[in-house]
C-alpha cells in the first residue's frame, strides 16, 4: 500500500509508504538481506584450517599400562599394545580445563595403568585421563622407561600454548584468539607446549619445562602465551616426545 | 509518538523493520554455520562452538556498523529516513546477537573449568601492557555493556525520565562502543590472522562508517554557513532578516541558524507563516526536515507532531517547543531571534504563496 498524495516524506506510524518509496524501501530490504549472507558466507569460507587435532572418540577409551613421569608435566611412556605396537609417550591431562600433577606426584616412576580418551594432532599423542592408577602385580610387556637423550641448546621460534587445546581439544587451539582460553588451561594444570615454527628433531611439539626439569612458574610465560616468540633451552628427548627446559628469561617477542 | 509507554507501539512499519532485520541475521548465521562449511575446509575443520562464537560476533559488528551508517545516510537522501524511525529496535537486536556471541564465548572458552567461567574472563589473561596478546576481551566486554545499557534505555521512557539532552548524550556512547568493537576484533581475531575475508570486511565497514560521517558533517558545516550568511542586516529592534517568503514551499520549512548556534525552521502552511525550534522535543529531530501533515509540523525522524502557531503537540500528547516571532515588511520577513516558552502562541504571519501573490 502506498500514498500517492505526498513526496516521499515518510511517517511511520501512518501505515502506508510514501508512493516515491514504494520500490526503494525493499530494494534495501532485499539488498541489506542479501549483503548479510554474502558477508556471513565469506567470512565463514574464510576461516583458516584449524589443523588435524582432534579427539579420537572413534577409538573408544583406552587402557594403557606404562611408566609416568610426573615431571616437569605427568607423561606416560605406554608399553607396546594393540594401538602402540611400539608403545607410545603420551602427555596427560585431566578433564575439562584440568590438568593431573596431583595425582601424577604420587606415582611419579611407577607403572601405572591409565584409562581415558586419546588426543591426537600430527606426532603429539595426549591422553585425556578418566583414571589413574598403580600396577600392582608385574604385567606382560611392561617396559621400564626409555633413556633420556639431550640433544643439546637450542633456540626455538614458536608459540607456547596448552596441550590439549593444540592437541585437538579446541580448533583451532592456537593463535592470540584463544590466548585467554589457553592461559585458562594452563591455570587448570594442562601442560604447556610449545609449537615449534619449522621441526626440530622431526617434530613441530614439544613439552615445556623450567631448566631444572621443573614445571614452569605461570609468571614466567603468561605474558607471552599464543604468540610468536623465539626462547632459549636444553633440548632432551624422553620416548617420543621432546622436552623443551627453556631460560624464560631468554623469551622473546617476535 | 505515546502518552501510555507501551513497550511497543506496533505498526507496520516497525513490524516490516524488524522482520527485515531479523531476516539480516538469520541469513547470516544461516549461511554462515550451515552453508559454508560445505564449500570449505577451514569452516569445517573450524569446532562447531568456535564458529558459532564466530557467526554471532561477526554478525553483530556489521549490524552496528548498519546501526551508524543510518544517520549520515538520512542526511545524504531522505529516502534512508525510513531506516532511521526504527533504529532503536535495530540497536536493541544487535545487543541481543552481541550478547549472544557473548554468551557462546563463555560457555566454549571459559567453561570445563574448577574456576568459575566469569573469574576465569577476568583473570586469565591480564598482559595490559603489551599489543600483542592484549586481553581483547576487556574492550569486548566494555562495548556489550555499553551495548545493553543503550538498548535497556532505548524507550520513549527513559527519554522522558533521563531528558532529551541527556539521553542523547547517554546514546553518543555508540561511537565509544563501535570503537571498542574494532579494537575488540582487531587486537584479537585480525591479530591472530586466521580470516582475511574478515579483515576485508572490518576496513571496509571502519572506513565507510567514517568517511560517511566526515562527509555528513562537512555538508552539515557548509549548510550552517549558508543559513547564518543569508541572514543580512538587523534593524534597529533586533529583527534579523530572512528574506522573501514566497520562496518557502508549502508545507515545508526553511531553517536558519541564529548567533547563538540555535536553529529556527520558519513553516509555511498555505499563506500561514510560523517559526518554530529546529529541535524535536522527542529526540532533537530536525523539524524544519520535516513538513506539515494533518495541518502539524512533523519530525521526519519518528514522526512528533506540532501545531505550526504554538509549537504544542495535540492531544493526547504533552510535548512543546518554542516558537518565534515574524514580521512581514512588504516583500520581507523578519525573525525576531528572541525564543519564546514553549508552547507560546504567536499569530502566524499571512503571505501569499509563490505565484500567488501577483494575482491577489
Amino acid at each position: 500500500m502506498t500514498r500517492k498524495d505526498d513526496d516521499g516524506f515518510f511517517v511511520g506510524y501512518i501505515n502506508a509508504a510514501p508512493g516515491s518509496l514504494s520500490w526503494f524501501l525493499p530494494v534495501i530490504a532485499i539488498g541489506l538481506v542479501a549483503l548479510f549472507a554474502a558477508v556471513g558466507f565469506f567470512t565463514a569460507t574464510g576461516q583458516k584450517s584449524a589443523g588435524s587435532g582432534a579427539f579420537l572418540w572413534g577409538a573408544g577409551q583406552q587402557n594403557l599400562i606404562g611408566i609416568l613421569e610426573a615431571e616437569p608435566y605427568p607423561i606416560l611412556h605406554a608399553s607396546p599394545n594393540e594401538r602402540f605396537p611400539n608403545g607410545r609417550t603420551l602427555m596427560l591431562n585431566g578433564q575439562g580445563k584440568r590438568g593431573v600433577a596431583n595425582e601424577a606426584a604420587k606415582l611419579d616412576g611407577q607403572l601405572v595403568e591409565v584409562s581415558g580418551i586419546l588426543l591426537k594432532r600430527g606426532e603429539l599423542d595426549a591422553l585425556q585421563v578418566g583414571k589413574m592408577e598403580a600396577v600392582t602385580a608385574p604385567k606382560e610387556g611392561a617396559q621400564n622407561a626409555p633413556a633420556v637423550k639431550d640433544l643439546g641448546r637450542w633456540r626455538i621460534a614458536g608459540e607456547i600454548c596448552d596441550g590439549k587445546c593444540v592437541a585437538g581439544a579446541m580448533r583451532p587451539g592456537t593463535g592470540l584468539a584463544h590466548k585467554a582460553c589457553a592461559n585458562f588451561c594452563l591455570l587448570g594444570g594442562v601442560p604447556p607446549v610449545f609449537v615449534a615454527t619449522d621441526t626440530v628433531a622431526g617434530q613441530d611439539f614439544m613439552l615445556l619445562g623450567n631448566e631444572e626439569g621443573g614445571p614452569l612458574a605461570d609468571d614466567q610465560y603468561f605474558d607471552f602465551v599464543a604468540q610468536p616468540v623465539e626462547v632459549e633451552g636444553q633440548l632432551e628427548q624422553r620416548g617420543d616426545l621432546l622436552i623443551f627446559k627453556i631460560d624464560p628469561t631468554t623469551t622473546k617477542p617476535l | 509518538m505515546s502518552v501510555l509507554y507501551e513497550p511497543v507501539q506496533w505498526n507496520r512499519s516497525k513490524i516490516f523493520y524488524d522482520i527485515v532485520v531479523l531476516a539480516m541475521v538469520a541469513a547470516y548465521v544461516l549461511l554462515f554455520l550451515k552453508v559454508a562449511p560445505n564449500w570449505s575446509a577451514g569452516a569445517q575443520g573450524t569446532d562447531y562452538p568456535i564458529q558459532r562464537m564466530r557467526a554471532f560476533g561477526t554478525c553483530a559488528f556489521l549490524l552496528l556498523t548498519v546501526v551508524l551508517c543510518i544517520g549520515p545516510l538520512a542526511r545524504f537522501d531522505r529516502r534512508f529516513l525510513p531506516l532511521l524511525y526504527n533504529r532503536r529496535h535495530l540497536g536493541v537486536i544487535t545487543a541481543a546477537v552481541a550478547f549472544t556471541h557473548a554468551a557462546f564465548v563463555i560457555d566454549w572458552y571459559f567453561n570445563f573449568s574448577p574456576t568459575d567461567p566469569y573469574v576465569g574472563l577476568l583473570v586469565s589473561n591480564t598482559s595490559y601492557g603489551q599489543v600483542i596478546g592484549f586481553p581483547f576481551e576487556a574492550f569486548g566486554i566494555f562495548a556489550l555493556f555499553v551495548l545493553i545499557i543503550l538498548a535497556a534505555t532505548s524507550h520513549d521512557f527513559w527519554l522522558k525520565f533521563l531528558s532529551p539532552p541527556t539521553w542523547k548524550a547517554l546514546h553518543m556512547s555508540i561511537y565509544v562502543a563501535y570503537a571498542a568493537v574494532v579494537a575488540h576484533i582487531a587486537l584479537g581475531y585480525l591479530q591472530s590472522g586466521d580470516n582475511g575475508p574478515f579483515v576485508v570486511v572490518t576496513v571496509l565497514s571502519v572506513a565507510i562508517v567514517t568517511l560517511l560521517h566526515v562527509a555528513a558533517a562537512s555538508r552539515d558545516a557548509r549548510e550552517e554557513a549558508q543559513q547564518t550568511g543569508a541572514l543580512q542586516g538587523i534593524d534597529a529592534a533586533d529583527w534579523l532578516e530572512i528574506g522573501d517568503p514566497a520562496t518557502i514551499a508549502d508545507g515545508r520549512a526553511k531553517i536558519v541558524m541564529l548567533d547563538n548556534g540555535e536553529k529556527v525552521a520558519i513553516f509555511r502552511h498555505g499563506s500561514k507563516l510560523s517559526a518554530l525550534t529546529n529541535a524535536c522535543a522527542h529526540q532533537n529531530g530536525p523539524l524544519g526536515e520535516g513538513r506539515i501533515v494533518d495541518g502539524c509540523v512533523t519530525c521526519p525522524w519518528h514522526g512528533f507532531q506540532y501545531r505550526p502557531e504554538d509549537g504544542c503537540a495535540p492531544a493526547p500528547f504533552t510535548e512543546k517547543v518554542a516558537t518565534y516571532r515574524l514580521k512581514l515588511d512588504g516583500d520581507r520577513l523578519y525573525l525576531n531571534p528572541a525564543a519564546n516558552p514553549p508552547g507560546t502562541h504567536v499569530e502566524p504571519v499571512m503571505s501569499p504563496l509563490e505565484g500567488q501573490g501577483e494575482a491577489a
